[in-house]
């Protein structure tokens, strides 16, 4: 595959070179993407999926320059309208915004609009916004309490759910989604719920206080893997072998340890795919492509084989879309397989 | 305003801080000009008329932040604050239709706790710090409270007239940012109060046995603080048309930096609106100037550390090198 | 009862903290079983290291921002160099070197070039950020996988945490540093007047450096034991939230900001403070939108009976 790619890459270098001098004001296709932080292990592996899905763009397609931006607003609101405005003003094709509230950025998608952006709202839908980048939280979350009701095996089962910080539209939207799931069976009982901020050293000390709290405890369920890893290691250095846990995000390490580990289930966002995502998207708007106004970003539900038979027996739903963790892993890991520039060549 | 900045009493620490606002000065243009560099786009008015608007709050919120350095304090609460006092003056607007209503239960939600802060501090003499951190975890928890850790659309066109509107490419806060600088220079340099501030800052018991009541002024500065920090939650609410759990976070530090690149010492006693109002502009001209040159956010992150260096750093010695 | 009055002056957070243990066993008995008590002390570890880095470095009158996204940075430098070598001395000597090395860079700045220290450690504390998300190829996590990581993560000596015990060992011999050497005395006459300590010959910049190498070297120590809990490094952690509960344990126990006064007792006690609220937080399940409202007004109280206390006792004294 990579062969190939690379061969596909150096033809299209080829051929852009032989084009080089009539095509060389073909187009060009500027890309912003405001995020709400740069803090999470999941923003790293974002920004590194978006500047490699630029790079490869830039280089698939000769007569199209593609540069894009990646900025943080560090958590704080009016830093991230102050980018909004500032990157306005500098007219870019297309801008991505994951707005910490999309109420606050009304006046500014009228205004980049005006100025002949497409303005794309990630994650928290925008009804004025052109498009509309959306995960399907409520549905993911959903689907990872399905998954905990069909491998808790019947019994009762107490379980731990970690969440957002208050307010964040997609923290909330993942716990109702997960409760929802969870309440479609009755053996399973959620014995806390308690923010920890998106933070990871947070999570360690919430897991910690969880596993003295409740000694019965049999599952920690996370809105972000983030809180997966130290849930993990708590559960390792206090002996708890039998804990089981329900992450999201797609984080690899997580994803690894399926097989033979005790993480049951995961979401397959993957912040290196998203990155990817993005490119794509903007690429097929640039192209004149219609899209669907509110575009979902593909998620499926990652569980190993073993246990997606056991959970079907257990009356888990079919039409649920199931990744195994070999395949899991290599669209995490390979953004391009799926939105690289070969996807719309 | 020039007027206002030079006063008669303190001459004896003018020079020193004279050299140094105009360094800030300095500073900058070699800034600006090295950033339009960067991008031509940096000089359009409209960036202009961006970056003025984006640090009207932070100008409020500085000036309050001086008064209260001044006197060896600190006020971590202020971000909170504006995210309270919003939710407050929203709440209040949206229940009684009233945008007056609204403005003064902004207003004296933000100087509730100010006071709360001032009590502790000037009369309990306890650690600002200390005191101000329980409040920036207090006030910021009690506008989740508020707002259901949701926000609130306002669409009051008087409530939103101070933060959201522009003439031509002017943004109307910037006036009335002038005017409160204006008004609080008078208040620092032409009246008892002022004195007062400087008093308390250099020594507080000298303050005391001469009669001068700090703790009382003490009270008296953190609530002017908190009222600046109810007119930053009706300038940040005019400015996103909705009221919002999560403002002004963080903004605490950004105002200390910005006064301490100002000139005036964390210990307080000796320093200059002036200064701030300078460090407040060099400090914004950074951040803007950042987001347009577009490179990752880590690398920026690795900037901005190495210029506020650099920036302390040239002007640490240039007042030096004159003074020896 | 002049007695009794100077146990109260010195102990005021002992009994606040104490009293706040009782009102939470009345709400939650669980709250005092060993196990609760022995997750605090595992989890007051890293806030304690930052929390005793910095008590010299308030007492000396300064303030070190980048303790928080230092410890971060310094796990990175952890992971980087184990991973690279597979050898956990080699990660540790390098957490070692490099966290001194900023400490000194601090230092030199702060002491030399006489620079405030909040600007120069909030420019670190962005450096350090910045540095984190850069060094590891992005994306990417190193596993700290062996006995070594284990000990430090988990290990145990009669019922107690090593990491605890280690703790407890800094805070001691912090205690004879602070109170029975040159070097401590030093340091609070440099946060009292830096004119006088040096007209008194004392060399200012050397033991400022020092502080700041000190508090440096304890948030390496941070990170080193927060990544081998988690058992892993991922650039883009956030190390700030530590920072700021470091600051708040020592100050509530009773270290002036301003510096020149301070005790390690008092930073214990302040410390255990911060531990309990943070646990009694999800001990009590506070559903989250109360959450920072919880916290600011148990500290305001906690202040405000420290302020009645030393009332009474101001009462007694006359």
């Amino acid at each position: 595959m990579t062969i190939l790619k690379k061969m596909t890459a150096t033809l299209a270098v080829a051929g852009g070179l032989m084009g080089t001098t009539a095509l060389a004001d073909e187009g060009t296709l500027d890309i912003v993407f405001i995020n709400d932080g740069h803090v999470a292990p999941y923003h790293v592996a974002w920004l590194s999926g978006f500047e490699d899905a630029i790079a490869a763009y830039d280089e698939a397609f000769s007569d199209l320059e593609v540069t894009g931006r990646w900025l943080s607003a560090e958590g704080s609101l009016e830093k991230m309208i102050q980018q909004a405005e500032v990157t306005i003003n500098e007219k870019p094709d297309v801008m991505f915004v994951n707005a910490i509230n999309v109420d606050a950025f009304e006046p500014l998608v009228a205004k980049a609009q005006a100025e002949g952006i497409t303005w794309i709202a990630v994650h928290s839908p925008m009804e004025s916004a052109d498009y509309s980048f959306t995960l399907g939280d409520v549905t993911n979350g959903r689907n990872q309490g399905l998954a905990m009701c069909a491998l808790s095996g019947g019994e009762p089962f107490q379980v731990g759910v970690m969440l957002g910080q208050a307010g964040n539209p997609s923290g909330e939207a993942r716990r109702q989604g997960i409760l929802e799931g969870i309440s479609s069976c009755d053996n399973i009982e959620v014995v806390a719920e308690q923010p920890a901020d998106w933070d990871t050293v947070k999570a360690q000390s919430i897991a910690e206080n969880w596993l003295t709290q409740f000694p019965d405890l049999d599952a920690i369920s996370g809105v972000t893997d983030g809180y997966m890893y130290p849930a993990i290691a708590v559960a390792q250095n206090s002996g708890r072998d039998d804990l089981q846990f329900y992450g999201y995000d797609g984080d690899v390490p997580i994803i690894q340890q399926m097989e033979g580990g005790n993480v049951m289930a995961d979401i397959l966002l993957s912040g290196t795919r998203e990155g990817w995502n993005f490119v794509q998207m903007a690429y097929r708007i640039h192209k004149g492509e219609e899209l669907d106004k509110v575009y979902d970003f593909f998620t499926p539900l990652v569980l190993s084989e073993a246990n997606h038979e056991k959970a079907l027996a257990n009356g888990f739903p079919e039409d649920i879309e199931v990744f195994y963790v070999d395949r899991a892993l290599e669209v995490a890991t390979k953004g391009y397989l799926e939105f690289g520039p070969d996807s719309v060549q | 305003m020039s007027d206002a900045a030079v006063s008669p009493r303190r001459t004896f620490a003018l020079d020193g801080l004279m050299l140094r606002y105009a360094v800030l000065v300095g500073l900058i243009v070699i800034a600006s000009v090295g950033f339009s560099l960067a991008n031509s786009n940096f000089y359009s008015i409209t960036n202009v008329g961006i970056l003025l608007r984006s640090i009207s709050v932070l100008f409020l919120v500085s000036m309050g932040m001086t008064f209260i350095m001044l006197t060896g304090g600190i006020d971590l609460s202020v971000g909170s604050n504006v995210a309270f006092s919003g939710g407050v003056g929203v709440v209040a607007l949206t229940t009684t239709g009233s945008a007056t209503i609204g403005f003064i239960c902004a207003l004296l939600a933000g100087m509730a706790i100010g006071w709360v802060n001032g009590v502790f501090i000037g009369r309990l003499r306890l650690s600002a710090f200390m005191v101000t951190l329980a409040t920036f975890a207090l006030a910021r928890g009690l506008a989740l409270v508020i707002y259901d850790a949701d926000s609130i659309n306002v669409d009051n066109a008087a409530f939103l007239w101070l933060g959201g509107t522009s003439w031509n490419n002017l943004p109307v806060v910037i006036p009335f940012v002038a005017l409160m600088f204006i008004a609080l220079s008078v208040l620092l340099y032409r009246t008892t109060f002022g004195r007062n501030v400087y008093a308390a800052g250099s020594n507080f018991n000298t303050a005391f046995v001469l009669g001068r009541r700090p703790e009382r002024s003490v009270v008296w500065i953190y609530v002017l603080s908190g009222a600046l920090a109810g007119l930053s939650a009706i300038v940040t609410v005019g400015r996103v048309s909705s009221g919002q759990p999560w403002a002004g976070l963080f903004l605490e530090f950004d105002a200390i930096t910005a006064v301490i690149l100002g000139g005036t010492a964390l210990s307080g006693g000796r320093g200059r609106l002036l200064g701030t109002i300078l460090g407040v502009l060099l400090y914004g001209i950074i951040i803007n100037g950042l987001v347009l040159t577009g490179t990752n956010p880590y690398l920026q992150s690795l900037i901005k550390g190495m210029i506020l260096l650099g920036v302390v750093l040239l002007d640490t010695y240039t007042q030096r090198g004159k003074s020896v | 009862m002049t007695n009794t009055a100077r146990i109260f002056r010195e102990h005021n957070i002992v009994f606040v903290t104490i009293a706040l243990c009782i009102v939470f066993y009345m709400v939650s008995p669980r709250f005092l079983s060993v196990d609760n008590m022995s997750a605090i002390s595992r989890q007051i570890v890293p806030i304690g290291l930052i929390a005793l880095g910095q008590f010299f470095v308030v007492v000396s009158g300064n303030i070190d921002l980048s303790m928080g996204m230092g410890s971060v940075l310094f796990a990175i430098v952890l992971g980087v160099f184990f991973g690279l070598t597979g050898g956990v001395a080699v990660g540790i000597v390098a957490v070692i070197v490099c966290s001194l090395a900023l400490g000194f860079f601090n230092g030199v700045l702060v002491a030399k070039l006489k620079l405030p220290a909040f600007i120069v450690t909030l420019s670190t504390l962005f450096m350090a950020q910045g540095l984190s998300g850069l060094i590891i190829p992005r994306g990417q996590q190193i596993f700290l996988i062996g006995d070594f990581f284990r000990f430090v993560g988990a290990g145990k000596f009669m019922g107690l945490y090593w990491s605890f015990l280690f703790l407890i060992a800094l805070f001691a011999l912090a205690y004879v540093v602070y109170n029975h050497t040159r070097w401590g005395a030093y340091v609070v006459a440099i946060g009292n007047s830096e004119e006088n300590a040096k007209l008194a010959g004392i060399n200012v910049d050397r033991v400022k450096i020092g502080i700041f190498m000190f508090s440096a070297l304890c948030s390496g120590f941070a990170g080193l034991v927060l990544s081998s809990r988690m058992g892993f490094v991922q650039p883009g952690l956030d190390g700030n939230g530590l920072l700021l509960d470091g600051i708040a344990a020592i100050i509530i126990g009773g270290t002036l900001i301003l510096g020149g006064r301070g005790t390690i007792g008092g930073a214990f006690w302040g410390l255990l403070f911060i531990g309990i609220i943070n646990n009694a937080l999800n001990l009590l399940n506070v559903v989250d939108v109360w959450h920072q409202v919880f916290k600011g007004a148990v500290i305001l109280a906690a202040l405000a009976i420290n302020w009645m206390l030393w009332q009474s006792r101001q009462a007694d004294a006359h």
